[in-house]
């Protein structure tokens, strides 16, 4: 699946420029908490068109992208109305408009088709009740594919089906990757490690690139191998505003600017234009933050630490031989061996 | 002589009382999490809170935003994904309850949070389905709390699945868990259940000061009430206490909350406008 020798570290701006097409079906990795916010403000000056996106949580991600004009159709299973009650969301405003077609599910059917497609099937069931819903009911651009029903072949009993979901390319912010693309990400696990695998292509943006002994040395840590990811990128404060365990918390400063721009119409245009359109890239992007409201508005909001007790990986023996130079199994040293080895071995060169 | 206490503290304090130790409970967010947080500090240490993103038996420091919020994941005990949390825990059968928020209800506890109809009869999008469908269709039992949400006549979209036409209706379509479904709905002003054989909804108890019209007057049908009134539970200073600690804006009306969090901000920055000042002060006289 690919030699381990050369590094797929990139910038965003070339990532992005390299993997990301109009037209292509996008997915958010991140479900609720986290957010590929550096990649998606690139996504969004490189004006690209015409996309499909995957968002569960319907947060930052999806008001972007949407209000950026990247997206055509969308599968959801939540918006956050960030707007408040009254004010709406860009999804909704989209969507009212007829500018943006949505299909909603619900979080697990949602998360479903991601297993499937990560699992390599066509479809998988569901839980039953879902046919009692509209959510199954009702369709948009998805029709009779939205959902199928078939008869269990064990119990005879009518079985929900969500078809897979494989998606051109992911986007995906985590704590930290080797240059290989081996991601590690821990806190709340969402649909992020079936969204990345169900994908075609996956660039991985992270706050560190780390050697590649800490990722031998934390496995359980990895939820990308760095054999299905295209690009790494690094960028510190990656989700800002947005949370990450273990790097900082929502900032709610910027949060409330947010929403209170994005309450009007218009509103969302001037913040993508201060924050994602006259910037090149994120260094600038938090530069121009602590310019506007001061590095400690920012330092309010990172994380204290909280280490995870060390895991013991350790094993017994780190080889058949002892510390005296004798297998531990046949009690000889090597020399003895190879003599056995003239003496005892079926040879075919001698 | 006990604390004082206000309207929102009792309820929050009320649908705490409703997590008992040892519960595996689901808790949605927004109201529910802080409710659940008391439950742990009080009467329920034993608790194994949960949020759907997959953050299990987990113990609440402050209020989380989201299902997935960074802020909770300083010490728990299960690190499971979104599928696994609805499959191993919740369809196997180990989730004792789910409090979920409601946006619209109808009589016999169906909900929509997907789409309202706006007074031209065209869809509004609400939030979205999110997690509610299956969780209160497969969890043993649901508390439901209505805070900003309406009770409605007929769902213009049913997102999660209550008793449907009441009856037997859940129970014959042999999908759910014997007993699942809604069992309480806690409003400020008062607490319904759902009637044991039609399985429509009615009033049990009033909040203190809360007429019974005033009720009526938020419901579009005619309201079954118990034939005895109960009264909501007295909150305790350990209770109280916690919960102005855990969530200071919680106690107060979203109203005052708001105003109280703006005014604070407005205070933050007029004391960083006057910092800055003082370092251009200091600047020019250094002939900066």
């Amino acid at each position: 699946m690919g030699r381990r020798d050369s590094s797929k570290v990139m910038t965003t701006t070339e990532a992005v420029q390299q993997f990301v097409h109009d037209g292509d079906t996008l997915i958010i990795g991140n479900y609720t908490e986290s957010s590929p916010l550096a990649l998606i403000f690139e996504v969004m000056r490189q004006k690209k068109k015409r996309m499909t996106l995957y968002s569960q949580s319907g947060n930052m991600d999806a008001e972007l992208l949407v209000g950026g004009n990247c997206i055509d159709r969308m599968f959801s299973a939540f918006i956050h109305k960030w707007g408040g009650r009254s004010g709406g969301s860009m999804v909704a405003r989209y969507q009212q408009s007829g500018k943006l077609e949505v299909e909603d599910y619900t979080n697990f059917t949602y998360s479903a088709m991601l297993a499937a497609g990560a699992s390599g099937f066509s479809c998988l069931p569901v839980l039953p009740a879902i046919m009692d819903t509209d959510v199954f009911k009702k369709r948009s651009f998805m029709g009779d594919k939205k959902f199928g029903v078939i008869t269990c072949p064990f119990t005879g009993k009518e079985t929900p089906m969500v078809p897979a979901a494989n998606p051109d390319i992911c986007l995906v912010h985590v704590q930290r990757a080797d240059k290989f693309g081996n991601a590690q990400h821990w806190g709340g696990l969402g649909s992020t490690v079936h969204a990345c695998l169900a994908s075609k292509k996956i660039i991985v943006s992270c706050e560190e690139i780390v050697d590649h002994e800490v990722i031998r040395s934390s496995p359980h840590h990895t939820i990308i191998p760095d054999f299905r990811v295209n690009a790494v990128v690094e960028e510190p404060w990656g989700a800002h505003p947005m949370d990450l365990p273990g790097y900082y918390s929502s900032d709610l400063n910027m949060l409330g600017t947010f929403s209170y721009y994005n309450a009007m119409d218009t509103g969302l245009a001037n913040w993508t234009k201060e924050w994602v359109y006259d910037l090149p890239d994120r260094t600038s992007y938090l530069q121009h933050y602590i310019e506007t409201y001061g590095n400690q508005m920012l330092e309010r909001y990172r994380a204290k630490p909280y280490y995870s007790a060390p895991t013991n990986y350790g094993i017994a023996n780190r080889s058949l031989w002892d510390g005296e130079g004798k297998s531990t199994g046949l009690n000889i040293d090597f020399e003895t061996l190879e003599k056995l080895i003239i003496e005892r071995g079926d040879l075919v060169n001698g | 002589m006990a604390k004082p206490y206000t309207k929102q503290e009792l309820m929050i304090i009320t649908v705490a009382r409703q997590i008992n130790d040892g519960d595996n409970c689901l808790l949605g967010i927004g109201l529910p999490t802080i409710a659940g947080a008391i439950a742990k500090h009080t009467k329920a240490p034993g608790a194994r809170l949960m949020m759907e993103s997959g953050i299990v038996d987990f113990d609440p420091l402050v209020p989380p935003m989201h299902v997935a919020d960074a802020c909770c994941t300083e010490g728990y005990a299960y690190a499971i994904d979104l599928f696994g949390m609805f499959t191993s825990i919740t369809h196997c059968g180990f989730l004792d309850k789910a409090v979920l928020g409601v946006a619209q209800i109808d009589r016999f506890g169906n909900l929509n949070s997907s789409y309202k109809q706006t007074v031209d009869g065209e869809p509004e999008r609400l939030t979205g389905a999110g997690g509610a469908p299956e969780f209160i269709s497969y969890a043993k039992e649901t508390i439901l709390t209505l805070k900003g949400g309406e009770f409605v006549e007929k769902l213009p979209y049913l997102s999660s699945p209550g008793y449907f036409g009441g009856n037997e209706e859940r129970e014959k379509t042999g999908r759910y868990p014997k007993g699942s479904g809604p069992s309480i709905l806690i409003s400020p002003d008062a607490m319904f259940k759902f009637d044991k054989d039609t399985k429509e909804l009615y009033l049990f108890a009033l909040a203190p000061g809360v007429s019974l019209d005033r009720v009526k007057s938020r419901i579009p049908w005619d309201l079954k009430v118990a034939e005895k009134l109960e009264s909501f539970p007295v909150p305790t200073d350990e209770e109280l206490t916690f919960l102005r600690r855990f969530s200071p804006r919680s106690c107060f009306s979203s109203v005052v909350a708001g105003e109280l969090s703006v005014n604070a901000a407005i205070k933050r920055i007029a004391d960083r406008e006057a910092f800055l000042g003082k370092c251009r002060e200091a600047n020019s006289a250094l002939g900066g």
